[in-house]
Order: C-alpha cells, then structure tokens, then sequence
C-alpha cells in the first residue's frame, strides 16, 4: 500500500541529491508513490462516496387493501450514526382524511406537509368540497418540483380516501409522483418490501393488515441500523383516518422471538443465549 | 461513514474490587445494515486476561489471532502466563509495526495483574496506550459510552454491582447509536471466577 510520506520532506529543499548526508540516510529517498490522476486529489471521491451515501434513514410503508390504506412507520432520526431520536412522528396527519409520511429531511417534510395542508383547506373553502388524493399530490409534487436541484431531501406518501375510494400516491423532492397499491420508502425499505410483499393479499380485515403493516416495520427496523423506536400503524378508511398502534420495537422483538428463560440462578438482566 | 464506522462496536471494560468487567455490543453490520447478531469481539487470552477489540471485524479477528499466537509462543518461552502490563505493551508495538498501514481497531484490554489488581487500558489503531484507574471505552459508540460510564461508576465495586453497572452503561449507550448493539456481551472476573453473561438489548 503506496502512503503519503511527504511529511518526511525536510524543510532544507537544497539538500543535494545523492549526496550522503548522515542525518538523511534512509529518508534521502523519499518512496514515490501512485496518485490518482485528477485535479482534486481531495475531494474527487466525495461525489462517488455520497451517491452510495444512504439517504433517508428511516422505514415508512403505506397499502392499499379491501377496507382502506394501511399506514405505518418507524420513529428513530439518526445524524450519521448518532440516534438523535427515538419518538418522532413520521406520519403526518393533513387533515381528518388523509396522512403524510415522512422520509428525509424533517424540517423539509413538516414544513411542505402543512403547507400542503393549507392548501387542501383552501381547495375546500374555493370549490365547496373535498380534494382528492390525486390532486392533493400533484399539488405537493408541482410543489417540490420548483424547488428541484436545490437540496430537499423528501421521499413522501400521501395517503388518503376521497370520492374514488382508497387513495396512494408517492411523492419525492425529484418532482416524481407515482400512483400505487405498495409503497415503502427509505433506508429500511428492502426489508420492509420483503415482509410486505409476502404477506400481501387484497381481501385482509383490518386486523391482519395492520398485524402486517408492525411486522414489516419491525423487521425492518432489526435489520436497518438508522430505525428503529416506535412502530406506529395508521389505518384510513372511508371516515378517515384512525391511529391503531404504536409499539416499542424493541419489546415487538421479544413478542415475536421469546426468549426462553434460563433455568435455575437468574440475575434481572440475564437472559439464555439466543 | 469512516471505515471506523464500517462495521459498528462498542467496547467498555471498567474496574472493581479486586475484580474487573469488560463487555461489547454483539451486532455485526455492513454499514447501515446488519448482518449478524452474535458477533465474538471479547476474547480470552489467558485466565486472567481479556482484550475487546472494536473497529473493522475483519482486523478485530486477524489481531486476535495474531495476538493469540504471541501469546502462546510467550508461554512456551517462558512456562507462565503474561502479565496485563506486558501484554498491553505487546499490543502496543504490534500496532506500531503497522504504522503506515494500520490495523483499523482500537484495543481495550482488561486483565488481573499481580496481587489480583485489575489492569485496565485502551489504544488508539496505532498503539498509544491510555491507562485508566476507572474505566476505558472503544467503538462507535464511545462517546455516549463516556458519559454513561462517568456518571454511573463508583470506585471499588463488587463483582455483582459492577456487572449492573457496566451493564446498565453499555445498553444506554448503544441504544443512541444506530450502528452498535443488539444486545450484549459481559464478563466478569474475580481472582476465582470468570462469569460470562449474555444481555437482553433493544434489538432495532
């Protein structure tokens, strides 16, 4: 391995070359060394390392089935790899009948789902009914749209019921907008998609589905090291929405996989390998 | 994320009565995702005489074997085990060798020395040994580790407040740490016993 060792150059430059000198043997010849060929040896890997760089630390995952939108998601913020929080609200609620999540930046996805919730209030007041959830989106993606290239950071759903029925669209700060039945959004998501797809079928009560929507998010938060906190399950229907749980990931754990108990002496905080 | 970050740990030994305590988290990652839960990163080398290695898992196991075999080859020359202080310096300059292509981890040793007194240091990936009377920390998590262990050690614990405590220290620390935990992994040693123990954790 070629290593910088210029920090062995003297401060005496004239030194002549091949001459031997007592103090420099050994160091007159200073090791050469590859460098990679580009102008900004500093910085030129910066831009491959942040394209790989996971973004939108968090899981949130949002279906639709027979009796509605399930809506669910995690609630840890990480700052690299410092928790910052265990309790944040990730799904946002607009209004009575529609609900947002949240993925990327927080103060990006609170701030343009409120403002997007004024101007749902204010389609109400001018039009005498309701938005739908399509024009709901398209208002937040032509939104985040504007702002293109200038740096929010939001991979959003919105979820709601509207004349149509069940509503899901997502949204994101590339100005994208997708209609679909399965969305699961941010670093967590594989693992979420991998529970979800699985278990998935049109025809679940309220209860299955909503059994469906925690374990995704818990096995998503098992293996997705930035979540993790509380799972919170949403359910819209067609009176709106309705929060239906919200448990600690970390006792989910052992409601899913008890550990046996050891037999015999037991401290408080041993437990039997698992 | 560093390539100190790569694969997430956290490491704390902290010293006792007559006894010591040294305990790591036991997550695996690659980066943000995890692969395993299990993972050794205390190892014996002698009765009286662990070292936990945090940083790259691949360079945590290399060194150990490493170190094992020194070790060994120490008490074929000389018939006896060796002593905490030593062992930490031979660490020490097997890390130095690698001055300009270091092993990525920082060692914390924990050993009884003569007289049954605890020995307790850590190092930085090139070997600059920090001795401590109280407590050493090492990892991803080492900073909430600080401030977990400053404010719940006492000096002169006994074997069972000791593990509770250092316990305690280690799953508040890793449960502000996205990148180390899902569990943990104590042992406790007195001049007559080794306990090990595993720790229920948040597992998220």
């Amino acid at each position: 391995m070629k290593l910088d060792t210029s920090g062995f150059e003297t401060s005496m430059p004239t030194i002549g070359f091949g001459s031997s000198n007592d103090m420099l043997d050994g160091f007159s010849t200073v090791p050469s060394f590859d460098l990679p060929r580009t102008t900004d040896f500093d910085g030129f890997q910066k831009e491959a390392v942040q394209m790989v760089k996971p973004a939108k630390g968090t899981t949130t995952l949002a279906f639709i089935f027979k009796e509605g939108v399930m809506v669910a998601a995690d609630s840890r913020a990480s700052m690299g790899g410092y928790i910052s929080s265990q309790s944040v609200k990730k799904i946002i609620e607009i209004n009575p009948y529609m609900l947002g999540t949240m993925a990327g930046g927080a103060a990006d996805c609170q701030f343009w789902h409120r403002n997007l919730g004024i101007k749902c209030r204010l389609h109400e007041l001018a039009n005498k009914r309701r938005i739908s959830v399509s024009g709901a989106s398209k208002l937040l993606a032509n939104m985040l749209y504007s702002y293109r290239g200038m740096g929010l950071s939001v991979g959003t759903m919105i979820a709601g019921w509207d004349e149509t029925g069940p509503g899901l669209y997502y949204v994101d700060n590339e100005g994208g907008r997708l209609k679909g039945d399965r969305f699961s959004v941010g670093s967590g998501s594989p693992y979420a998609y991998g529970v979800l797809d699985s278990g998935y079928k049109f025809d679940m009560s309220v209860e299955e589905a909503s059994e469906l929507a925690r374990r995704s998010i818990y096995h998503a938060t098992f293996r997705d090291g930035a979540s993790g906190g509380v799972a919170s399950v949403y359910h819209v229907g067609s009176n709106g929405w309705t929060k239906l749980s919200g448990d600690d990931v970390g006792e989910l754990h052992y409601h899913y996989y008890p550990v046996p108990p050891a037999i015999a002496e037991q401290v408080m905080e041993e437990a039997a390998a698992e | 994320m560093s390539i100190f970050e790569y694969n997430g740990s956290a490491v704390v030994a902290m010293v006792g009565k007559n006894c010591f305590a040294i305990a790591s988290d036991r997550r695996l990652g690659v980066q943000l995702q995890t692969i395993a839960t299990d993972f050794k990163r205390i190892s014996k080398i002698h009765d009286r005489l662990f070292i936990g290695l945090s940083g790259l898992a691949t360079d945590v196991q290399t060194l150990y074997q490493r170190l094992v075999f020194r070790h060994k080859l120490y008490q074929l020359r000389e018939e006896r085990d060796m002593k905490p202080e030593t062992f930490a310096s031979l660490v020490s300059a097997i890390l130095y060798e690698k001055r300009f292509g270091p092993y990525l981890c920082q060692p914390v040793i924990a050993g009884l020395g003569e007289d049954d007194k605890p020995f307790i240091c850590t190092m930085d990936s090139i070997g600059a040994k920090e001795l401590a009377k109280d407590f050493v920390v090492s990892g991803t998590a080492s900073e909430s580790l600080y401030g977990a262990c400053e404010a719940m050690y006492k000096p002169d614990m006994e074997a069972e407040e000791l593990f509770e405590t250092i316990s305690q220290a280690l799953l508040s620390s890793v449960d502000r740490d996205c990148l180390s935990g899902w569990g943990g992994h104590v042992y406790v040693v007195t001049p007559n016993e080794i306990k090990e123990r595993i720790l229920k954790g948040r597992m998220d």
